[in-house]
């Protein structure tokens, strides 16, 4: 109920503000957990067969931008809010 | 050169220099600046998200505010719906209102005009070096290389080991020109925005002597031109499949044949799969497109902020990750144009 009236409080300002916040801080943690997990099994196969580093680490990488496109969608998101609309 | 003694104190004294104007930064930045209620040093930047015409004057000038919108009576009438959204954002910005906003309420161009925007003559700038680059370096090739020949030998090694390691020699060799041109396109782009002079080129509004419009800005933070890269790119995956497999290769994607051959069940998931197989592969351009268009935006701004926040010396970190994070982009630009390539030649009948 607090919420309802504390979200009606709110002018167009605020909540452009606090939505590009919310869109960069809740996008953002999906793509952390999933560039940990990555890293950490390119470690470990490092770890296992340090002649192959090389070619892991490109691998990872290529992974890793995988991963990483979704973060960028969530910062766009939120620079659109932020500047655009 | 110098005695080991006069050296560490030259470090020492070039150490502490830093650190003061790091000091003198987080004083007179916008930090210190909120905390101890005065003066930033720098004004508040503003950032641009669509691109700002250069060429022609006029609709540069229009997009300063310098001029008012022409009346629309010169316009044809057809041309009025596209007119809409530009005169909507005129009265905004006319009436006083969106002032902290700047430039975000310019006026976009219309459907019919056309302009050099400065990320145009940023991209054709990237190309001229490029090309100077390689006709410098490796114009007259001599059998032992020089220098400079040697770091673009270097270089071409490098990207025709990576895509003969994912495609194998033969191909390798004629995939390399398109892989070579988006990884040097990319990599000289995002790094030429890096220069200073990206920053401090433009032309200055009519109220202030601030900067309005850049007439630089790096390619890769207008969304057409990674648009524009990842159709290449596309294109090009999809001629090879058609390339190496003739019209086969559309049962990748509409895989009805195998609802006959591997009966009802196993044909219906195939079929399936085939459909995802070809949303993911439009997916692919929006990724790609996204991608690359983000990651050089996000760095455009931070670079801008940071300077605004902390300036001088806080900067340079930031540089240091943005060199990064341009060569990290190039290579997977290209790096995944190879990928997709592989997976559209080696597909197999199934």
């Amino acid at each position: 109920m607090e919420m309802m009236v504390l979200l009606q409080a709110l002018d167009a300002e605020a909540a452009k503000l606090l939505a590009a916040g919310l869109a960069i801080a809740v996008g953002v943690i999906g793509p952390g957990i999933g560039i940990g997990i990555l890293g950490a099994g390119a470690m470990n196969a490092i770890g296992r067969n340090p002649e192959a580093a090389g070619s892991i680490t490109t691998n990872m990488i290529l992974a890793i931008a995988f991963a990483e496109a979704l973060g960028i969608y969530a910062l766009i998101v939120s620079v659109i809010l932020l500047f655009v609309v | 050169m110098l005695a080991g003694v006069a050296a560490k104190r030259l470090l020492l004294v070039v150490g502490v220099v830093l650190v003061a104007l790091l000091l003198f930064g987080l004083v007179r930045g916008a930090i210190g600046s909120a905390i101890l209620k005065s003066e930033t040093l720098i004004p508040r930047p503003e950032i641009h998200l669509p691109p700002q015409p250069v060429f022609p004057a006029s609709s540069r000038e229009l997009h300063l505010g310098l001029t008012s919108k022409p009346s629309e009576q010169g316009v044809e009438a057809d041309a009025h719906t596209a007119h809409d959204l530009p005169e909507k954002t005129a009265d905004e910005h006319g009436g006083g209102e969106s002032e902290d906003h700047g430039e975000a309420h310019a006026t976009p161009l219309a459907v019919t005009e056309f302009a050099i925007t400065n990320t145009m003559l940023s991209a054709w700038f990237a190309t001229i070096v490029i090309i100077l680059f390689f006709v410098l370096g490796a114009g007259k090739k001599s059998l032992v290389p020089g220098r400079f020949q040697s770091v673009i030998e270097s270089l071409f090694e490098a990207i025709i080991n990576f895509s003969s390691a994912v495609l194998g020699p033969g191909m390798a060799r004629k995939a390399f020109p398109i892989v070579a041109t988006i990884f040097f396109f990319v990599l000289f782009n995002a790094w030429l925005g890096l220069l200073p002079v990206y920053q401090f080129l433009g032309f200055v509004g009519a109220d202030d002597d601030l900067i309005k419009v850049h007439l630089l800005r790096p390619a890769g933070t207008d969304l057409n031109m990674p648009l524009a890269l990842a159709l290449v790119s596309f294109v090009f995956v999809e001629v090879w499949g058609f390339k190496s497999h003739g019209f086969g290769y559309l049962t990748k994607f509409f895989a009805f044949g195998s609802i006959i051959k591997k009966g009802p069940f196993q044909g219906l998931i195939d079929v399936f799969v085939g459909l995802l197989e070809f949303v993911s592969e439009l997916i692919r351009v929006v990724s790609f497109t996204f991608r690359l268009f983000g990651n050089m935006t996000a760095g455009e701004i931070l670079v801008v902020m940071i300077t605004f926040l902390v300036p001088l010396v806080a900067t340079n970190f930031v540089y240091g990750l943005e060199l990064l994070v341009g060569l990290i982009q190039s290579v997977i630009f290209a790096g995944l144009t190879l990928v997709f390539l592989s997976v559209a030649v080696s597909h197999q009948e199934h």
